[in-house]
């Protein structure tokens, strides 16, 4: 198939399955607190409607700056795609996606000039506390099988079964990073509620629709890397199923779950990365893991 | 027409065209790499500056005047 037909092929599919997960993820959430909650086609709808809003910038913005964040928002998930789901290549490209994801946080809360974006662009600084499980999970994966290439990672699981089995913890560490980037989250310290809509606040029509398409892709890359690397070759079947329950799981996390506080959530985040890390170190050094 | 109008025009052209270039044509990956990353953000966000909704005549000096409270 030509390359860039398989690219918007698969840009297409994020889109569309992100959003039906992340409405699937808010109705999971409704109903744990027994509200019927919205249609799971909300998400997609909501897109698709602010897309076509009216759009105003705020006299406080940077224009320039403010419309450049959210194509950057999208150029970062559509290098995810490719890196991820079209090319099957390096862990490190996906982490760096990460990497300018924060900084994407921190520009957009600081582009509008809104009081409520400036705390929420602080606040990614801290929650780049995020990264470095993610970062230790990379690395553990890297030790196990040699390489960092996701086809080369897919095809030692095929040989030597899943990675969840041999490095359980890592994949935890993983999770952890999932559990921080799903909507309402204990850790979504960006979005608390107390700072409106944080960073996105002032991102209203159009650029929030432009956005919403951003975490769309966002979430099913997230959720397409850690079914890959820890669960090994999975058909489509495989990946819709996994896809499904770890958006179940999370929403009954964060149903459940209150805001931490900033620090609280920084540290709970540093010490399950810690626990998980020298327990996998533990877990290589005594030979657990083959 | 303003300038974020002809802007978004120029753009929505280009990144039109980059696309189905590389649609039809077997370019190097890289370039096809280089068009993804930049022509369909640009593609879509251009698409969106031209298609959302406007404000009426007589609301668009309300929109501008829209007093400030100051942060």
């Amino acid at each position: 198939m030509n390359l860039m037909a398989n690219i918007l092929i698969q840009v297409i599919i994020a889109f569309l399955a992100g959003s039906l997960l992340l409405g699937l993820h808010r109705k999971i959430m409704a109903r744990v607190q027994r509200r019927p909650g919205p249609p799971i086609i909300q998400h997609l709808l909501h897109s698709l409607k602010f897309f076509f809003k009216e759009t105003g910038f705020p006299k406080t913005a940077s224009k320039p700056f403010y419309i450049g964040i959210t194509f950057i928002l999208a150029l970062i998930w559509i290098v995810g795609v490719i890196a991820g789901p079209v090319a099957h290549d390096s862990l490190l490209i996906l982490f760096g996606v990460y990497a300018v994801y924060k900084i994407v946080e921190h520009n957009s809360g600081s582009s509008s000039g809104s009081p409520y974006g400036k705390l929420s662009c602080v606040r990614a600084v801290l929650s780049a506390a995020t990264e470095l499980p993610l970062f230790a999970a990379i690395i553990f994966v890297y030790l196990v099988t040699g390489t960092m290439n996701i086809g080369e990672i897919i095809a030692y699981q095929s040989v030597h079964g899943p990675l969840i089995f041999s490095i359980p913890l890592a994949a935890l560490m993983f999770f952890m990073l999932i559990i921080t980037k799903s909507p309402y989250s204990p850790f979504a310290i960006t979005k608390d509620k107390v700072l409106i809509s944080g960073f996105e606040t002032e991102h209203y029509g159009l650029l929030r629709g432009f956005m919403h398409f951003s975490e769309s892709i966002a979430w099913y890359v997230m959720l397409w890397v850690f079914l890959t690397i820890f669960f090994g070759p999975l058909t489509a079947v495989g990946y819709l199923v996994g896809m499904i329950v770890i958006t179940f799981i999370t929403g009954f996390i964060n149903a459940t779950t209150p805001i931490f506080s900033p620090n609280h959530s920084v540290m709970t985040q540093i010490t399950v990365g810690a626990i998980c890390f020298f327990g996998t170190i533990l877990m290589i050094f005594t030979g657990v893991v083959a | 027409m303003n300038s974020q109008k002809i802007i978004s025009i120029i753009v929505l052209v280009l990144s039109t065209i980059a696309i189905l270039a590389c649609l039809v044509i077997n370019f190097d990956t890289w370039i096809v790499y280089a068009v993804a990353m930049f022509g369909i953000p640009a593609w879509i966000l251009s698409l969106g500056l031209l298609t959302m909704a406007k404000p009426k005549p007589e609301d668009a000096e309300e929109r501008i005047k829209e007093p400030f409270t100051g942060y």
